[in-house]
């Protein structure tokens, strides 16, 4: 039973195959810079050297098609023939209150994720493309969309709604949703094994600290918070965002300096966050300037950790409790200086950090870095969104279709 | 029509570049062709300048700065345009050098795609008879500063067909602006609205009704206008407000549109507007007012 698994940027398609018997990776690549004529094919076989190709590629539908043809290339191929693909699981960013979980895509799922398109201008039309590129080279072959939004649409009224005119949440649904939520979701449920525990019973605080970066409050295996908002700007500082800050700064800087939507939006997004404090977005470098005395880089650093740690604290208040913290995205499976910084003064909540363990923890592995006896236990996880994405596909096509493969 | 991935634009010496800019930012690739490497190097200073302004403001990273550049050809070849989907003639011109100009396009560009005209005054439909494909033909009225302003009127020549109407419009929306149909007649819309205006608020101060500072604030708080009708003169140029008054008149042959003469004596002065640091207003090289 192989799965494709397509997240589709407006010019990029990244994508993985995978065989749901064993949950094996076969192969995954990118095509990026597509509309152009050099764009590039990038494709990876399990055990193998990687491929790179540049071709005109105009469109979407074109690039999956090239994805395709490489799956089932004799010698660069992991498949015979592109029949073998049972089903495509696509990355949809948003969800909006629409959808709840993972669903099979008909018609009427296209219609509501372009109504959406609102709400994620940047990523909804661009998932949308993927999906009508990939039913276009696999016609007949069932489509599944898996939400970044999902996994946080059962919180609370109480952590979801804005204190703002509540006319404004009916008019235009502006409220918290949050995303990475197949990252939150796939690390959580791992904890919850690794605790040898049922997910029902454990409170788990979930940081994925990559580019983006956003923490999740779970309980009972479902999110009741998470600090990314109604877009993925709110919450932790990250490479390029602010995170939270007071919107009255934000009205002031727009009056100071004359600045307009578009300028404002481009400003917090990408002007700000790491690269904004340090003139560095990348957390590598970063750690790297600081151990070389640079002192906006350490503060840049310090500030980073420092909105995560006070997360933390909240969340653990929300869950009145937490059994588990876990590390995952680029900078949190990578960086232990950032997770030592992170968990340096959170014993106080039950935390028996392990500095040697999380200085020893090798690098794309499961860890725990908490001693053992720990109250709270705490776990370096690396995230598997297409794994996710896969699971949920495999289980609605079964679901479908269930007689055989 | 197949999609559109590479836009041409003739002229580098007015709205060009920043037409080229728009398009590249959005993600085509963009040709900008001029007659002389002088034009096209002040053109990609224009787009530079543009660029820099944007990124002091946050606008844009300097990853996208880069971007954009990387995805304007500058070139003096006409023949890069063969390879365009559509191509916007922007070039300083009187209906003539305009007619030659698009009869040349027609030559080199591909069949089907659609020529279009950047003007507000000139008749896309004369314009459209120098071509093979009348019904291709179309006018973009793009106003200035083009990165910043968010309308264009797609104007409708006689023979121009619905399809590239609809092409256009739908082009122009992927262009991030807003796209007013306009069926041909001089001036359009906008300039045949705004002049008048311009015209008058010249004549209130030639009768010493108010200074110009009085005539601008009260204009722009009272109407909500970013300038007063004044330094929107300065800002087109006086010289170009002259032009298109004088063929505003000479087309309907109305008096409303007969130039104020004390515009006219200061184009003959050389105060042109922004373009000299002076025209109604002074201007610093940045183009900011001096107060």
């Amino acid at each position: 039973m192989k799965i494709l698994v397509l997240n589709c940027g407006s010019s990029s398609v990244k994508y993985q195959l995978l065989d749901m018997a064993t949950e094996q990776q076969l192969a995954k690549g990118s095509v990026e810079r597509i509309g152009m004529d050099s764009a590039q094919l990038i494709h990876v076989k399990a055990n193998a050297a990687s491929v790179r190709e540049v071709s005109p590629i105009l469109d979407h539908t074109t690039a999956v098609r090239r994805v395709l043809s490489i799956l089932s290339h004799p010698e660069h191929g992991v498949i015979s023939d592109v029949a073998d693909i049972i089903a495509v699981g696509h990355r949809v960013v948003h969800g909006g209150e629409m959808f709840s979980s993972s669903v099979v895509i008909t018609p009427a799922v296209k219609d509501t994720i372009r109504c959406l398109f609102d709400l994620a201008p940047l990523h909804n039309p661009a998932n949308l493309l993927g999906i009508n590129a990939a039913e276009a080279a696999l016609p007949g072959v069932p489509q599944v969309a898996v939400f970044d939004t999902a996994f946080h649409s059962a919180m609370p009224r109480m952590a979801f709604l804005y204190a703002l005119p509540y006319v404004l949440y009916k008019r235009y649904k502006v409220r918290r949703y949050g995303f990475h939520g197949m990252s939150h979701r796939y690390v959580s449920e791992r904890a919850a094994q690794l605790l040898g525990r049922p997910a029902e019973d454990l409170r788990i605080i979930t940081c994925h600290l990559g580019n983006g970066a956003s923490v999740a409050a779970v309980k009972g295996g479902h999110s009741i918070d998470t600090s990314m908002g109604f877009t993925p700007l709110e919450g932790l500082v990250m490479g390029t965002r602010s995170g939270d800050l007071d919107p009255a700064a934000l009205l002031y800087i727009m009056a100071k300096e004359e600045l307009g939507l578009g300028e404002a939006q481009a400003m917090l997004n990408k002007h700000s966050g790491l690269q904004g404090l340090s003139g560095m977005s990348d957390m590598r470098e970063i750690e790297q300037e600081m151990w070389d005395g640079n002192a906006k880089a350490r503060e840049a650093f310090e500030i980073f950790c420092y909105r995560v740690r006070k997360y933390i604290g909240s969340y653990a208040a929300a869950l009145e409790g937490v059994d588990a913290v876990v590390f995952t995205g680029g900078i949190g499976e990578n960086s232990n200086a950032v997770r030592e910084e992170v968990c340096k003064g959170l014993g106080y909540l039950g935390v028996d950090f392990d500095a040697q363990a999380n200085s020893e923890a090798p690098r794309g592995q499961e860890a725990e870095i908490s001693r053992p006896g720990s109250r709270v236990r705490v776990f370096v996880i690396p995230t598997n969104e297409e794994l996710v994405i896969a699971r949920d596909t495999a289980t609605l096509v079964r679901q479908t279709q269930p007689v055989g493969d | 029509m197949s999609t559109i991935h590479r836009v041409g634009i003739l002229g580098a010496a007015w709205m060009g570049p920043g037409i080229a800019e728009m398009a590249s930012h959005k993600g085509f690739e963009a040709v900008l062709v001029d007659r002389t490497q002088e034009a096209l190097e002040a053109g990609r200073q224009a787009v530079e300048q543009s660029l820099n302004a944007q990124l002091e403001k946050w606008a844009i990273t300097e990853v996208e700065m880069r971007l954009v550049l990387s995805r304007i050809t500058f070139t003096t070849d006409y023949d890069a345009l063969s390879g365009c989907d559509v191509v916007i003639e922007s070039l300083l011109g009187d209906l003539e050098s305009k007619r030659e100009s698009f009869a040349r396009l027609d030559r080199i560009c591909k069949k089907n795609i659609i020529l279009a005209m950047n003007t507000s005054t000139l008749s896309v439909t004369e314009i459209a008879q120098a071509t093979s494909r009348p019904t291709r033909v179309i006018g973009l009225h793009f106003l200035a500063p083009v990165v910043r302003t968010q309308v264009v009127e797609v104007v409708r020549g006689l023979k121009t067909s619905d399809a590239t109407f609809r092409e256009s419009k739908a082009f122009v929306e992927s262009l991030g602006k807003t796209g007013v149909e306009v069926y041909e007649s001089p001036g359009f819309v906008t300039t045949r609205l705004i002049l008048p205006m311009i015209n008058e608020a010249a004549y209130a101060l030639l009768e010493g009704v108010a200074s110009a500072e009085g005539i601008d604030t009260a204009m722009r708080l009272g109407f909500e206008f970013a300038h007063g009708p004044l330094e929107m003169a300065d800002r087109m140029g006086l010289d170009t407000v002259l032009l298109m008054l004088e063929r505003l008149w000479r087309d309907y042959g109305d008096l409303k549109f007969r130039p104020c003469p004390l515009i006219r004596k200061m184009v003959r002065g050389g105060h042109l507007g922004l373009k000299t640091g002076e025209g109604f207003f002074k201007y610093d090289k940045e183009g900011h007012r001096l107060h």
